[in-house]
């Protein structure tokens, strides 16, 4: 077991040093003008545009700046992030938890929601709750998020008042930033609540519910899919016909035998839709003007800031390992079969 | 496999599935006909770009003149969806083609050969799937210019892992069975093996997920143009029409719905595309599997 | 007694349930009334006024900060003294008789945020400052041009030259309580400058905050920083109505806090929220419902707004920009370049120096739909320019001969250009825009649409680029036809002229062209002081201009502001930056 998370971990600095080499080597196609446009935004800078590439050293050879980074970054350095305005590291630290916030507290109703209507919908197979639930799952699935995000918000907060965009209001800005604020977890949410203040945490709360509700919907749909498929190879098996055969209650078999085993899939891939939701929240933030690491990864490979692209891609790299491997062990656990052998 | 009857009769059983058949061919018949349903303007040298009446800012409401009525810009929004239901095909069947054709080729290898190919391919892919995708296609587009091709490219260029993945699982599983074993206690050679055992039992559940990301594919280009690198401003693309909703979603203030039309018609054209696409991949998945009669 | 707690009990909860839900704003009350919120889409650069050279940084300076001299509310000529005490001009003894030297005494009894007092070595320390540190792309060459008569601290090799500090010494110097300016030669628009680009940071602030001490053996250190290095790009230490509270640039907000202790009255708003929402429509929600008491937005969203209970439109507010103007380039680099076709003369391609065709470029300048663009992109506001010098300038010359919309015209000229051999055989090459940009979009469409009316063989094709390609292209000369814009520096029809029209210019040196006579008169109504005098010379200048056909001028565009009912004591002046958006908000308050 141990030797088998070791093995997987220690493919994490050569995933990340993959990554980073492929982008470098995609950056060998933008010409020191391209790279210095980071830096050049109103027409008039245009005439210093040969001294800002001096100044950032845009013209070595892609190859060296790729070695300087690294030299770079093995002295724990990440570099500065024009877009964010902040070292990258600090970027990091900053939007990371709002997105990894956002996306758990989608990801805890999109389980709870998708496996629940995936097994009702294998259950009743063909039948009206199987039809309507699937047809709106797709709905969802159809979409684009920024228009549903959008049409979200003209009737929740253009119409109705209730939630908000944003990350907290002008109140709760003031109140996380005075000193006596305590962030114990990079969660906003429970930060508020370890630090006592009821009202704080329903702002933050608030401010949420709109992107998580547009990440649930358009999420739901593929977890139904796998768990309604899932469930329905279980219940086609042997064992349940026998099962059946002999006068078990249809719920029984459901809740011991068929149920247990049709999740497997469903655990076993839940870090990778964890990962895949985290990669998908970048719209949703941009709509709804959520801080977090999606919008500032974009922004920053539109605008060519390298540092900033490197920083966001390394921390993806990163997950994605981490998520594989969360997966591997979860599907070791959950199926004693894997784990003798192999 | 089936029979043609049996599949005939496994779809009767089965509305949704006639749906998605229909849906997918409704739309494939509106491409294959676009040059007579929206005939080009004379001189034009692009039939995908979509003739402008004026520059002003509004979009204009359904009419005599323009059936759709207009985008932001004074787009024409029936041309720009009758175009863009082949700019739909076009994307879709590229980018699913090229990334079930190179999955296949390298995913089938590696689960075949095993041994360090497996390791050094499978790790490949590994880099490729860690790589966040958006971040891909936007530099992509920062070097090359918004415009399709530079779309179907990122989005192939990190579709294909998926689809290797896939069919190297399917070929460590089907490698095993019994017939390949035969095959190759006679004499059989790699490639005989690869192409004609393998190979065709091996890839239905690539086929399967092929046919159900055909919807993705749009889904995946709309954003990218909302980010504004998809296709130039004016292209009839689907994705790229929504994204000129974009600041008329809320309506004027006396009427929200004001320019519904922005909104809904490439909204349901998206939608039933992807709807289309999912219920046959649902289709495909059933006639493919022994199980189901 | 059990029911008797239930009641209470539902009640208790209902009302937490209401407490909960936002009323909706009554129509009348301000929200918030202390505290002003503004939604911008930029991002701010640095809050170092030498280092920036952005709009939306220089709005927060503006309101931070103070420089010696501010524009008399809504004018963009007169001046009034803010951190000097008097406006020096030569009736007054102010600007000695040849125009070289300023003296300028500074006020008494002004005192920066930490309560330190402010004095003249503040000002000199901080005019030296802003020239000496010199960052590459910033905006030090708009004070050095004017009192050291070059344009930077470094030269070819990107060494420091050898005579900056004696320059900037004898330059800008102290005695007393005045602040002594010598320039190399008479520079007409100074005062504006200084009002536009010279606030006053606190030295002792900087100094305890690691930045230079005002002498020789240090300054080296600073010059050409890199952003983040500045106490003053997160900080600040000035002397204006407001305070930074905080700079977030998690959620891309500042905050600014009112100073009660201000030398004048102090502002009416206690604290200032300028936050970056780049979605329009959450802008206009935000709006709606009061969260927002002003917001950006362009023109083409003009009628989202209109209409929406509490909120107020102003309109037809004069810009100083010329914006957007089509530029053509004289000979073009041809190394690697798709834009130019076959590059010959077969109709296939356009040679290199193609647009360097008079006849050509007025063919092109009768084919473009001036009142078109106006009615329709801008909705019929704004007029249409008369020259490289805006309306609201002086110089502008409101009779100024312009082209319009004429396609007998235009085919006569095209029939001319380069012989008659370009009507037999036509042409097509590439316009490219910067995506995102509607007005250039809409500028390249229209052009095209109506140039290939004309003849079946004139092709033009137009292309969407990202900006890092757009610039590449741009500085390599590459693009034939490129749509760009100019926004004024300093209200002064020389920051016009100047990069639009002389040969050193930004412009022409982009479009590599050159006319003597332009220079000639760009120079002369630079030395020289008397307005009516210079108008003259400007009319001159842009009637040369309009034969020539260097360039096309499009509009002089007007701007709206979109504002809540309840906010007072807004007034336009377009050289404000980010006006009418942002702006000064120490007039400002809520009813």
């Amino acid at each position: 077991m141990l030797k088998f998370c070791l093995k997987r971990l220690a493919f994490l600095p050569f995933v990340m040093f993959g990554v980073t080499a492929l982008l470098f080597a995609c950056l060998q196609f933008l010409s020191p003008e391209m790279r210095a446009s980071l830096y050049i935004k109103d027409p008039r800078q245009l005439s210093q545009l040969d001294a800002v590439i001096e100044k950032y050293g845009l013209r070595k050879p892609v190859y060296i700046q790729y070695g300087l980074w690294l030299k770079q970054v093995a002295h724990g350095e990440l570099g500065y992030s024009e877009t964010a305005k902040m070292p990258v590291a600090l970027a990091v630290r900053a939007f990371f938890p709002a997105t990894f916030e956002l996306t758990l507290i989608a990801f805890i109703p999109i389980m709870v929601v998708g496996v629940y209507f995936g097994v009702l919908s294998a259950v009743y197979k063909d039948r009206f709750i199987d039809h309507v639930s699937r047809f709106v799952a797709i709905t969802g699935y159809s979409l684009p998020s920024f228009v549903l995000g959008l049409l979200l918000l003209m009737v929740f907060y253009g119409k109705l008042h209730w939630f908000p965009p944003g990350r907290y209001a002008l109140e709760t800005d003031m109140l996380v930033h005075l000193d006596s604020f305590r962030h114990y977890t990079g969660l906003l949410t429970l930060d508020c609540l370890l630090n006592g203040e009821a009202e704080a945490f329903v702002d933050v709360a608030k401010h949420m519910v709109l992107p998580a509700a547009t990440l649930l919907y358009i999420s739901v749909a593929l977890l139904l899919r796998i768990t309604r498929s899932s469930m329905l190879e279980e219940l086609s098996k042997d064992y349940v016909r026998t099962a059946r055969a002999k006068g078990l209650p249809e719920s029984v078999i459901i809740r011991k035998h068929a149920l247990a085993n049709a999740l497997i899939p469903v655990v076993t891939l839940s870090s990778l839709l964890f990962i895949g939701l985290l990669g998908g929240v970048v719209i949703t933030e941009t709509v709804f003007d959520f801080p977090g690491i999606g919008r500032w990864g974009v922004q920053a490979a539109q605008q060519l800031d390298i540092p900033g692209v490197l920083g966001s891609t390394l921390l993806a790299a990163f997950l994605f390992v981490l998520a594989n491997l969360a997966s591997d062990l979860l599907y070791a656990i959950v199926d004693p079969r894997i784990r003798v052998g192999n | 496999m089936k029979k043609l009857s049996d599949v005939y009769t496994l779809l009767k059983r089965r509305p949704m599935s006639l749906l998605g058949f229909g849906l997918i061919g409704f739309f494939l018949t509106v491409a294959l006909l676009a040059p007579v349903l929206a005939p080009p303007e004379a001189g034009s040298r692009d039939a995908y770009i979509i003739p402008q009446t004026g520059y002003s800012p509004d979009p204009v409401r359904p009419s005599k003149d323009h059936w759709f009525g207009t985008t932001e810009q004074q787009y024409d929004l029936y041309y720009g969806m009758v175009w863009g239901s082949r700019t739909a095909f076009s994307v879709a069947l590229q980018v699913v083609g090229f990334s079930v054709i190179v999955g296949i080729l390298l995913g089938g290898a590696a689960g075949y050969y095993g041994g360090w190919i497996d390791e050094l391919l499978m790790r490949f892919t590994d880099v490729i799937l860690a790589f966040p995708d958006i971040v891909l296609a936007v530099v992509i587009v920062a070097v090359r210019g918004p415009s399709l091709e530079n779309v179907m490219v990122a989005v192939t260029a990190v579709s294909w892992p998926s689809y290797a993945r896939l069919m190297r699982g399917d070929v460590l599983s089907v490698k095993e069975r019994d017939f390949v074993a035969a095959a190759r206690a006679i004499g059989a050679s790699d490639a005989r093996i690869l192409f004609r055992h393998i190979v065709p039992n091996s890839i239905y559940p690539v086929l399967v997920v092929a046919s159900l990301s055909m919807g993705r594919i749009v889904i995946t280009a709309a954003a990218l143009s909302f980010l504004g690198l998809g296709a130039p401003v004016g292209y009839a693309d689907w994705g790229q029409l929504i994204s000129l909703s974009r600041n008329w979603i809320l309506g004027s203030s006396g009427n929200p719905f004001e320019y519904w039309h922005t909104v809904f018609i490439p909204g349901i054209a998206i939608f039933l595309f992807v709807l289309g696409w999912n219920l046959l991949g649902d289709a495909v998945r059933d006639i493919l599997d022994p199980r189901q009669k | 007694m059990i029911t008797h707690n239930k009641s209470i009990d539902l009640i208790l909860v209902a009302v937490l349930a209401l407490g909960c839900l936002p009323f909706p704003a009554l129509a009348a009350a301000a929200k918030n009334p202390q505290t002003y919120t503004y939604l911008t889409i930029s991002d701010a650069d640095s809050l170092d006024p030498a280092y920036s050279y952005d709009t939306a940084s220089h709005m927060i300076i503006l309101n931070i900060y103070e420089p010696l001299f501010q524009f008399d509310k809504t004018s963009t000529e007169k001046l009034i003294p803010l951190i000097a005490a008097l406006v020096p001009s030569r009736e007054n003894g102010g600007i000695s008789p040849d125009g070289r030297t300023y003296t300028i005494p500074i006020r008494k009894g002004i005192k920066f945020h930490d309560g330190s007092p402010l004095t003249p070595e503040d000002v000199k320390w901080s005019i030296q400052r802003f020239i000496l540190i010199d960052r590459a792309a910033g905006p030090s060459s708009l004070l050095m041009e004017p009192l050291l008569g070059y344009a930077s601290t470094r030269g070819d090799d990107a060494k420091i030259l050898p005579t900056v500090w004696e320059d900037v010494n004898k330059a800008v110097s102290v005695q007393g309580d005045k602040l002594i300016l010598r320039l190399p030669r008479p520079y007409a628009p100074l005062l504006t400058i200084l009002a536009s680009w010279a606030p006053v940071l606190s030295k002792e602030w900087a100094m305890k905050n690691g930045d230079w001490d005002g002498t020789m053996l240090t300054w080296q250190k600073y010059n050409n920083p890199n952003k983040e290095t500045s106490p003053f790009f997160e900080r600040a230490m000035g002397s204006g109505p407001f305070k930074l509270d905080r700079w977030d640039r998690k959620t891309k907000e500042f905050i600014l806090t009112r100073n009660d202790q201000y030398w004048r009255e102090p502002a009416k708003i206690k604290n200032i929220v300028i936050k970056g929402v780049n979605e329009f429509g959450t802008r206009k929600l935000m709006l709606q419902a009061g969260d927002a008491d002003a917001i950006y937005a362009d023109r083409p969203l003009l009628t989202q707004l209109q209409g929406i209970p509490g909120v107020k439109i102003i309109d037809d507010l004069p810009t100083v920009e010329m914006n957007p103007v089509v530029f053509f380039t004289y000979k073009i680099n041809e190394v690697g370049n798709s834009f130019l076709g076959s590059g010959k003369l077969d109709g296939n391609g356009i040679p290199a120096d193609f647009f360097s065709d008079k006849d050509l470029r007025k063919a092109f300048a009768y084919s473009f739909d001036y009142k078109g663009f106006i009615s329709d992109v801008m909705r019929g506001k704004g007029t249409q320019a008369t020259g490289a010098i805006p309306k609201s300038l002086p110089g502008h010359n409101p009779k100024g001969k312009i082209y319009s919309l004429n396609k007998k015209k235009a085919e006569e000229y095209f029939r001319k250009a380069w012989g008659g051999k370009l009507w037999e055989q036509g042409f097509k090459f590439t316009i490219a825009f910067n995506s995102g940009n509607l007005p250039r979009q809409t500028v390249c469409q229209i052009l095209k649409r109506n140039i290939e009316g004309i003849n079946p063989k004139f092709k033009i094709d137009v292309r969407a680029v990202e900006w890092p390609t757009f610039l590449d292209a741009y500085k390599a000369s590459k693009l034939p036809i490129f749509v760009m814009g100019w926004n004024a520096d300093y209200p002064d029809p020389h920051n016009f002229a100047f990069p639009l029209l002389h040969s050193k210019g930004d412009y022409p040196m982009t479009q590599r062209f050159k006319n003597p006579e332009f220079d000639r008169l760009i120079e002369e109504a630079n030395a020289e002081t008397a307005i009516a005098k210079r108008k003259v010379i400007y009319a001159k200048l842009q009637d040369l201009a309009y034969e020539e056909a260097p360039q096309l001028y499009i509009i002089d565009a007007v701007r709206y502001r979109t504002q809540r009912e309840w906010v007072k004591g807004w007034y336009h002046n377009p050289i404000y930056p980010d006006s009418p958006y942002g702006g000064y908000f120490y007039s400002l308050s809520k009813e």
